[in-house]
């Protein structure tokens, strides 16, 4: 399988940066050609994957609606190569995605009323740094006169004690499962990949996760036209969750004293971690430091001894989102659903003796890139957040990321006959996160942006 | 959308066979059926509520009057009906993800079936031997057969339960009936509408 | 037997449909039109024909050419599918179409070559077995409970679901009782209707 033309794509594709805060800056283009001169100038400074000798101050990354990409005049036939989810974006497609009631698009933030036509993203070491580079770019858009900025959104990763931590804002240690693939130069994390037929973990088609190489299904993944404005590059899901974190102490405390094992492992149990990153399914009864910190073990493990759902649920966050091999068939059914994730916290962080308001403004910016947004991120969505009937739940939904409409949804805790792990069912579930908007954006190669900002999109 | 009823799809399919690859497949059906192990990945799978494979023999098409032409066939076809959760890509990328040899083993003698793998030739195929339905009906439109399955298993060990339990003193009664929430606590799913068909 | 599969049958008709070039709407036509206007759900005519789990109805207007090398070739005839998987035996299930639905019958196989007419069950039986064809491979994930055996299951676990979660934490006694209140009320539902759009809650969403 051929290497990773590291130099030609996004870095931001390629790995999950760690700095303690980003911008995410949404814009809009106002003319195809003062608009590619932008580009031109933003493609100066995009990083791209290359490995770091020595970690840069920040990071510049960049992607595209479908609107964007028609409004720098790309040629129609091109236009019409992309898929049908990209093209409507997330707000069209909020009834297949769930967003509906307190997540529909008539509650989101105004901004996303607009047309979005760029996503820029800025990670940086410092506050400063951040402001620079993000000051560099509305300089682009000024000089230029080519866009507009519409929207900043900042990030940052909750801080406790002062130090950045990768917790999110309810409380659990977040970063965990992302997929390996094959052809980046780290080493596997067992867990992260799919099933051998021998019971090993092995990195997935590089297909599944950035265009232009062969997928899990044996072929390449459909690519729009022309093939070099598509390989290289990839999709995301953008969606800013707002957390309602009083919601969810208050629900965790009053379920927590009915549960006889107690809040915190109840807390495990909604998610298939304890708060500590420990996996139930290896550690059932206790947080586990040490397994948190050996990266051989704290993703490696498997559902198949765990049928019945007695050490992690489920319909547990966790178990919902990646079932490994729950479904049989050695996890075949699994490896082209996939996500990649990129998220980030936003907003201050509540610590955990101070009274948390649901309306005080902190979330998470979830991202999900891959090759696919109908067979990925928005099949997960769909079928395993919003919908059971694959996990045997019926129509129960996940717990923590799930629109419970009526306030009449339940999680289910699976147990055994033990009076320490006896079945518990946690109904009248609250929504503990609200989508306050999102959108699909395509992120295209280095030289794919070249291609777009010189106008040199020949669909052939 | 008259292929869809609530939770369940249902999907026609009819593809030439050359005559004399037909006795073929009919053998492999026939040791497919009697050799019920091989049955395990569809039942696994859990998808389908009932689907069935019909050979009709070129000169086998029914004829109930003279004046109705009598059809001059060079193919056999084979029709295929499936009703099926889920929606129609989900169906098919599973399929063709892990009982694709199964697949091939029956559409193989179909003309110009390209295999089930890779998925997008596959698809292709399908969408070309699909013919839509006029009418669909189900007895339990709001049940997937995960749903009709795990309400089996409920009301089979309720049955038990509440057979034996009138009997029991309160602390038997209460350890019985912890004993019955392990047997159905993965059976306990919601019955509710389904996602979009996308 | 291929058409069976446990308690299950199989059943798939092809019927010749008529083809008249005098009339203004062909029978194929006509025939789509009433199809697309028969009542769904619980109105539908087959939630009445006890044995039906599943069925279908499908104009099947042409084989398909797949392309090059593959010969084109068509049909003489129109043929209307029906496709039904049923509890029970066949004779039994055609006589009840016959008798408990003869205008619908009517209206659908008019159309279709050799109709005797709904008026003699067993002429409607006979009749169909002609266009019959057998089955080659039956699948039936459950393939030995009735239609009410399967509504009334899915009643009890919803029924059942709600109990356990507004009875969770109580008292022995106390669990004991409301069980056979429970159990008592739950035996005494009315079977759902066949072929709803929704189950329904009963009483489980009261307190």
């Amino acid at each position: 399988m051929p290497k990773l033309n590291l130099f030609d794509i996004q870095g931001f594709v390629a790995r999950g940066y760690t700095f303690p805060c980003a911008s995410y800056l949404l814009v809009e283009i106002l003319d195809h050609q003062a608009g590619r001169e932008f580009v031109r100038r933003v493609t100066g400074r995009v990083t791209n994957a290359e490995p770091w000798d020595n970690k840069p101050p920040s990071t510049l990354n960049i992607g595209f609606t479908w609107k964007g990409l028609r409004k720098l005049g790309l040629p129609d036939a091109t236009l019409l190569s992309f898929p049908d989810e990209f093209y409507q974006g997330m707000r069209a497609r909020n009834r297949i995605l769930g967003d509906i009631g307190r997540n529909g698009p008539e509650n989101w933030e105004p901004v996303w009323k607009e047309d979005i036509h760029v996503w820029l993203a800025v990670y940086a070491e410092s506050a400063q740094e951040l402001a620079r580079r993000c000051d560099e770019m509305k300089r682009f858009m000024q000089e230029t006169g080519g866009a507009r900025l519409l929207y900043t959104q900042p990030a940052a990763a909750v801080r406790i004690d002062g130090e950045p931590t990768t917790k999110e804002h309810f409380g659990y240690t977040d970063g965990f499962g992302n997929p390996d693939y094959e052809g980046v130069e780290r080493d596997t994390i067992p867990g992260q990949g799919k099933l051998t037929p021998d019971g090993k973990w092995a990195p997935l088609a590089t297909g599944e996760f950035i265009l232009g190489y062969p997928d899990e299904a044996r072929e390449l993944p459909a690519c729009p036209v022309p093939y070099l404005l598509g390989i290289n590059g990839t999709y995301m899901a953008y969606r800013k969750l707002h957390q309602n974190v009083a919601s969810f102490r208050e629900y965790l405390a009053e379920k927590g004293k009915q549960y006889h094992g107690g809040a915190d492992k109840l807390a495990a149990k909604f998610v298939g971690r304890w708060q500590d990153g420990t996996p139930l399914e290896l550690s059932p009864d206790r947080a586990d430091p040490k397994l948190v910190q050996d990266q051989s073990r704290n993703t490696n493990f498997v559902y198949g001894q765990d049928p019945g759902g007695a050490r992690c649920p489920i319909g547990s966050h966790i178990r919902r989102a990646n079932p490994r091999d729950a479904f049989g068939f050695n996890g075949e059914l699994v490896n082209r659903r996939r996500i990649m994730r990129r998220g980030m916290p936003y907003g201050e962080y509540t610590p955990e003796d101070q009274p948390a308001r649901d309306q005080d403004d902190h979330g998470i910016v979830f991202m999900s890139l891959g090759a696919s947004l109908f067979r990925q991120f928005e099949f997960v969505q769909q079928q395993w957040i919003s919908y059971g009937n694959d996990a045997r739940l019926g129509s129960d939904k996940d717990l923590l990321v799930g629109c419970h409409s009526d306030g009449r949804d339940k999680f289910v805790v699976q147990g055994t006959a033990d009076p320490g792990n006896m079945p518990f069912i946690c109904g009248g579930l609250p929504d503990f996160v609200e989508l306050r908007g999102g959108e699909y954006f395509f992120l295209p190669s280095l030289t794919a942006l070249r291609l777009i900002a010189d106008g040199a999109v020949d669909p052939r | 959308m008259t292929n869809i009823n609530g939770k369940a799809y249902a999907m026609n399919a009819v593809t030439p066979m050359k005559a004399w690859k037909t006795p073929i497949l009919r053998l492999l059906f026939f040791l497919l059926g009697v050799f019920k192990s091989r049955q395990k990945g569809l039942i696994d799978l859990s998808f389908i509520h009932f689907a069935r494979w019909v050979i009709v023999k070129n000169n086998q098409f029914p004829r109930l009057a003279p004046e109705q032409p009598e059809e001059q066939l060079h193919y056999d076809y084979l029709l295929f009906f499936s009703n099926f959760n889920g929606t129609w890509n989900e169906y098919i990328d599973a399929f063709s993800a892990v009982l694709s040899s199964g697949l091939d083993l029956i559409w193989r003698w179909s003309e110009k079936f390209p295999g089930a793998v890779p998925v997008t030739a596959f698809k292709r195929y399908i969408s070309l031997v699909q013919f839509d339905t006029d009418y669909y009906y189900t007895a339990y439109p709001y049940a997937t057969t995960n749903d009709v399955k795990a309400a089996i298993r409920v009301d089979d060990a309720l049955q038990e339960f509440a057979n034996d339990s009138p009997r029991l003193t309160p602390e038997q009664f209460q350890q019985a009936y912890l004993d019955l929430l392990v047997k159905v606590q993965a059976d306990i799913g919601a019955l509710g509408p389904a996602p979009m068909g996308t | 037997m291929a058409n069976q599969n446990g308690k299950m049958y199989g059943l798939t008709i092809l019927s010749p449909i008529i083809d008249d070039p005098k009339i203004k709407v062909s029978h194929d036509s006509a025939l789509r039109m009433f199809l697309q206007n028969m009542p769904r759900h619980s109105h539908s005519p087959f939630a009445n024909v006890s044995g039906t789990h599943i069925c279908r109805l499908v104009v099947m207007d042409d084989v398909v050419f797949v392309g090059s090398p593959a010969k084109e070739e068509h049909l003489k005839s129109k043929y209307l599918v029906f496709n039904s998987n049923l509890y029970g035996g066949l004779d039994a299930y055609l006589e009840e179409m016959a008798g408990k639905i003869p205008d619908v019958v009517d209206n659908i196989w008019s159309h279709c070559v050799g109709y005797p007419g709904a008026a003699d069950p067993k002429a409607f039986a006979a009749y169909m077995k002609k266009c019959q064809i057998e089955t080659t491979f039956f699948f039936a994930d459950v393939n030995d409970k009735t239609v009410e055996q399967t509504l009334r299951a899915l009643q009890t676990k919803v029924e059942f679901t709600a109990f356990i979660e507004q009875n969770q934490g109580r008292s022995p006694a106390q669990l004991q009782r409301e069980f056979a209140a429970f159990w008592e009320r739950v035996r005494r539902l009315p079977l759902p209707p066949a072929g709803a759009r929704e189950l329904g809650t009963g009483q489980a969403a009261g307190a």
